[in-house]
Parts: C-alpha cells; sequence; structure tokens
C-alpha cells in the first residue's frame, strides 16, 4: 500500500456554496458549488466526500465523483438513495457544504485510442463525465453506453451528446432505447467491429458491482483493455479507515486489499478479483 | 500563542507531549495520509494502526456501516505487519517531532512479545499501545482483554521485552472493566487507553444479512462516548497509572469532558474520519477553555469531577 500518491493534486476541505441543487431525472439530482481550489485541480474520476450534516446523527461524509468542472464551478450527479442522499437533495441554492476533495486516482489513456467506450450503469455514468469530456477534447472518438432501469432515471445523455459522444441508450424495461442491459449493448457493438469502426478501444466503467463484473467479464473475452470506478462504501476517503478497500490481485498470484479511495477509484478490470 | 496562554505541556505515562491530544489507533493511518491538513508536529502523540508480527491482508468486504451518530468496522487488523512498518512507514513518521506511539496486536503471546522486542530496538517509537481489545480478531485481540489472568500474563511478558512506556488498551466489552483495568496496572502497564470499540452489528432487513461481512463489529463515534466516559471514570478510581480516553470524542467539550472524568489525556477517532483537522480544532479548544476558566494547566482538570 502506498501512503502518497504522487502528481496527486493537493487535498482540501473547504465550505463552498451551493449553486444549485435540482432533480434532473426520478430520483436523481445535480448539484452545483462554487468550489475554485477543487476545480482547478481535479483530474477525471476524482471525487469529492461531502459532509452531509453538521449533526453527528448522519455521521460519515459521502464521497461523489465529480461530474463536470465549469470555471470555478463543480457539479455532482448523485441517486437519492438512502438517508444522506435525502438530507443532500433537500438542501437549496445558497445553502454552505463542507467538501473535500479532489481525492482518488484518475484513468489511464493509452495513445491513438480509438474508440474510447464510457458505460455506465444508474448514476455511474456520473463517474464518467468528466472523463469523456477530457477525452473529447483531445479529440479522442468515445462512445456513451448508458444504462438505467426505465427512460425515468436515464442520466447524462444530452451532456455527453453535447461534447460529441456517441450515445447508446439501455433500459432494463425497454421504455427507451435497448431493451435490457447495457452490457449487452457492449457485446453487441464488440461482435461487430467493423460496424461501429471499433479499432484500438478502450472501456471505462462504473455502476453496480454485478454490471461492472459482467464488463471484466466482456473485455476479457474480447480482449480489450478496461478500467472501472469502484463505489464502496467509504468512511474516510483519505486512506486510513480501510473501510473501502477492493481486492486486487498481486504478481505473486495472491490478491491484497487496496483502497478505493486512495489506490483507487479506478482500477484495472483484470486486476480485480470479484 | 501569547506568554499567557496556559501550558497544554505533559507527560503522562512517561510520554512527553506538546498537548494531550492524540490520534487513536486505526483513525490516522501512518500519519503521511493527512499531511495536505496537519501538521503532525501539532499533535500531542500519534498512534498508528495495530501492527502485528507478519503483514495481515484483513477482512472481506464489507467492513464499514454507518448506525445512528456512530459506525461499526470490522477492518480485520490489515496492517504491514513490524518489518514493513519500520522501513517503509517509520522513515516518514520520523521527520516529525510527534512521539509515536505503536499499537501491537497478535494472535497468540509471543506475538505481542515479538513485535515489541522489535519495536524497542528501534529509535522513533516512543511508547508501545497493546491492543488486547480488537472485537474483530477470532482468536487473540480481544480474548485476552476479557480475562484477567490472561490480560496479567500478557502485559507481564511484554514488559519484560521493552523499557518504552507501556499503554494497554481495554475493551469495553467486559463485566466490569476495573478488573481488568487493575490486572493490566499490576502487571507494570505504565497507562490505560480507555475504550476499544463496542462489540455491535447491523442488520440489512431486506435482504436479512449482516451489514459487515465479519457479521458483528467495533462500534465507535458519538454513539459510544457515554459508554466511554463512564469507564474512564470506573478505572480513574480503581488504579493509579495515567488513562488516555477515547471513544467518540469530536469536538473540545467531549475532550474536556474526558479529563473531568480523569483521562490525563485524550485520543481523537473517529472524527478524523469526518474532520481532519478535529485534533487541532479540538487541542485550541482546550486551551481556550482552559484560558476562559482560569485552569493554570491540563493536569489541574484530570478528575476534578464534582460529585
Amino acid at each position: 500500500m502506498q501512503t502518497l500518491i504522487p502528481n496527486q493534486p493537493k487535498k482540501f476541505d473547504l465550505i463552498t456554496k451551493i449553486l444549485a441543487n435540482e432533480q434532473v431525472a426520478q430520483d436523481h439530482y445535480l448539484l452545483r458549488c462554487v468550489c475554485p481550489e477543487i476545480a482547478e485541480g481535479a483530474l477525471p474520476g476524482q471525487f469529492i466526500h461531502v459532509l452531509i450534516s453538521e449533526e453527528s446523527e448522519l455521521l460519515l461524509r459521502r464521497p461523489f465523483t465529480i461530474y463536470t468542472v465549469e470555471g470555478d464551478q463543480i457539479t455532482i450527479l448523485y441517486q437519492r438513495i438512502g438517508a444522506g442522499t435525502a438530507v443532500l437533495s433537500g438542501l437549496q441554492r445558497g445553502n454552505p457544504l463542507r467538501v473535500m476533495g479532489p481525492l482518488g486516482n484518475s484513468f489511464r489513456v493509452p495513445p491513438n485510442l480509438n474508440p474510447a467506450i464510457v458505460v455506465g450503469g444508474g448514476a455511474g455514468i456520473a463517474s464518467l463525465m468528466l472523463h469523456a469530456a477530457a477525452l473529447r477534447q483531445s479529440g479522442v472518438r468515445t462512445l456513451g453506453l448508458v444504462g438505467s432501469i426505465n427512460a425515468a432515471r436515464l442520466l447524462a445523455v444530452v451532456d455527453l451528446e453535447e461534447i460529441g459522444v456517441e450515445t447508446h441508450v439501455s433500459t432494463d424495461d425497454g421504455s427507451i432505447g435497448h431493451h435490457g442491459f447495457v452490457t449487452e449493448t457492449l457485446t453487441k457493438i464488440l461482435d461487430q467491429p467493423q460496424v461501429y469502426e471499433i479499432h484500438n478501444p478502450f472501456i471505462y466503467a462504473c455502476g453496480p458491482h454485478g454490471m461492472l463484473r459482467a464488463v471484466s467479464k466482456i473485455s476479457s473475452t474480447y480482449r480489450v483493455p478496461t478500467q472501472l470506478a469502484m463505489e464502496n462504501r467509504m468512511g474516510c476517503a483519505m486512506g486510513v479507515c480501510l473501510g473501502c478497500v477492493c481486492k486486487i490481485r498481486t504478481p505473486d498470484g495472491g490478491f491484497e486489499y487496496q483502497r478505493v479511495c486512495t489506490e483507487g477509484p479506478v482500477f484495472d478490470a483484470e486486476d480485480i478479483v470479484w | 500563542m501569547d506568554k499567557n496562554s496556559p501550558s497544554l505541556e505533559t507527560r503522562v505515562a512517561g510520554i512527553r507531549m506538546k498537548n494531550p491530544v492524540m490520534t487513536a489507533s486505526g483513525t490516522f493511518g501512518y500519519g503521511g495520509e493527512y499531511a495536505d491538513f496537519i501538521n503532525l508536529d501539532q499533535l500531542g502523540a500519534t498512534v498508528v494502526k495495530g501492527i502485528t508480527s507478519v503483514p495481515w491482508p484483513g477482512n472481506p468486504m464489507e467492513r464499514i456501516a454507518e448506525t445512528p451518530s456512530g459506525m461499526l468496522n470490522a477492518i480485520g487488523l490489515q496492517n504491514v505487519g513490524v518489518d514493513g512498518f519500520i522501513e517503509k512507514k517509520l522513515p516518514y513518521l520520523r521527520k516529525f517531532h510527534v512521539p509515536v506511539i505503536v499499537n501491537v496486536c497478535g494472535e497468540r503471546m509471543e506475538e505481542y512479545e515479538e513485535v515489541t522486542e522489535k519495536l524497542d530496538a528501534i529509535n522513533g517509537v516512543a511508547a508501545i499501545e497493546l491492543n488486547i481489545s480488537c472485537p474483530n480478531l477470532h482468536c487473540g485481540g480481544m480474548s485476552f482483554g476479557v480475562d484477567p489472568d490472561l490480560t496479567h500474563q500478557l502485559v507481564s511478558a511484554v514488559r519484560e521485552k521493552t523499557v518504552l512506556p507501556l499503554l494497554v488498551k481495554l475493551s469495553p466489552n467486559v463485566t466490569d472493566i476495573t478488573v481488568i483495568a487493575s490486572a493490566a496496572a499490576d502487571a507494570g502497564a505504565d497507562g490505560l487507553s480507555v475504550i476499544n470499540t463496542v462489540l455491535g452489528m447491523a442488520i440489512d432487513t431486506s435482504t436479512r444479512r449482516p451489514m459487515l461481512e465479519n457479521v458483528t463489529g467495533g462500534l465507535s463515534g458519538p454513539a459510544i462516548k457515554p459508554i466511554a466516559l463512564g469507564m474512564v471514570w470506573q478505572v480513574y478510581n480503581t488504579v493509579n497509572i495515567p488513562i488516555i480516553g477515547m471513544g467518540g470524542i469530536m469536538t473540545r467539550d467531549d475532550a474536556i469532558e474526558f479529563f473531568i472524568a480523569g483521562a490525563s489525556a485524550v485520543a481523537v477517532g473517529t472524527a478524523n474520519f469526518v474532520n481532519p483537522r478535529a485534533p487541532l480544532d479540538i487541542i485550541d479548544g482546550i486551551r481556550e477553555y482552559l484560558e476562559q476558566n482560569g485552569i493554570n494547566s491540563i493536569e489541574d482538570l484530570v478528575g476534578s469531577l464534582e460529585t
């Protein structure tokens, strides 16, 4: 285990101001705050650790990947799923918000990548948006495979299309796009490399564990290098509580538990022991 | 700090500290993790994560769960082992002037002795904290700390291996903590860390599965503060060696309560997960409290409970 990740931007713990916190899909919200210190250094895939309440009842902070950086503002896209995010979704424009960040590592971009395939399940797409934007900015052709339970919960498609990502939507109930899992769409695309112009692909995925496990399997079958952004239950996000670990293969054939908050959240899919 | 400010300097169990605030084992890593937020030299002392004779991988996921005003953990003492600690972690800590207290754990008595002996032989370790209270081990750990005879045997054996100040971290998961405290004191402990986490559990009702893979875990955070405070008071009235009070300290007033109940120093634990500056805020707050109340030194506050 490394103690410090080299070249990681300095971490801040700041009280920011909420500029907007709006529902953008069923149970999903986009929160925007002013945070120049974090906006300046944030890398794609990095996250912030948000203090939900100064009261101790909800003791721990909650981690959210930075969705976009716009000037001195950052946004997070999150699902209201438990007590913490319920409180968060009730915060209003003008309310203070204590956030720590930017935290964690970032994605790897190999040379001559064509195309990058970002695969997001549910709110997992939030972890890939900043990366997709960086890829598009460097002129990398990018496919965006976005999955959700239904049309009402579909996220990020408009934002992805705006930056020139070729999107493919899948929903569990078929209410929009492909009727089925986002991983089926991934298989379909990899099965027809001529049709989809797959030359030197690299997959970046984030979503529920079951989905990521399926993506890993596909990436090993089709031999496509893949990185996964893991979203584990997290305590400190500073690398000390060892609560958020992920089982990672070691060169000697064994494994070790690495911290999602520090060595991650981005890991090579082939290194993860499921 | 102006020259009239009360001094926070103190000497507890033979450990000289700039102030009586430590960071608790397992909540502050090996110091470097918090470098962007804290200058280690500002701390009274830092207690590093439990160290064993060989590296331990730790428990499978899930390892933590939030509960009302607290959290459960069952990390399983994932650590680099004593040699890894000496080679990879201690050199960084040595750059600072903060006393480094090493929490020592093991499955067998010989393991505690071996680790202590190795730490005694090197520079840069200010004290040993014997962990006889980790609730997440299937053998060793807490099984020593719930039995007064085993506690006495273990502390005596380790005492032979070191001239360093020896703290013993007590478990709250006992019928009468004063019996264990006395056993540790009789066996030659220089101080007692009171308390480790409280055994607990949480269940996901939709799956009927435990929230932790280990099923049970150790509860920490504000939820356990009254338990810790009560036990510090009980131990203070039983033994004559100093107490380091810990358990749910989040604020200045939490820390002050521990001093009043009989702690000579305090350790900040779970608060570090929420507020990386918590120990510094608490140090400033203690100084302010002493000033406001015309108290010259922290010693005057220790055990000053009005009953």
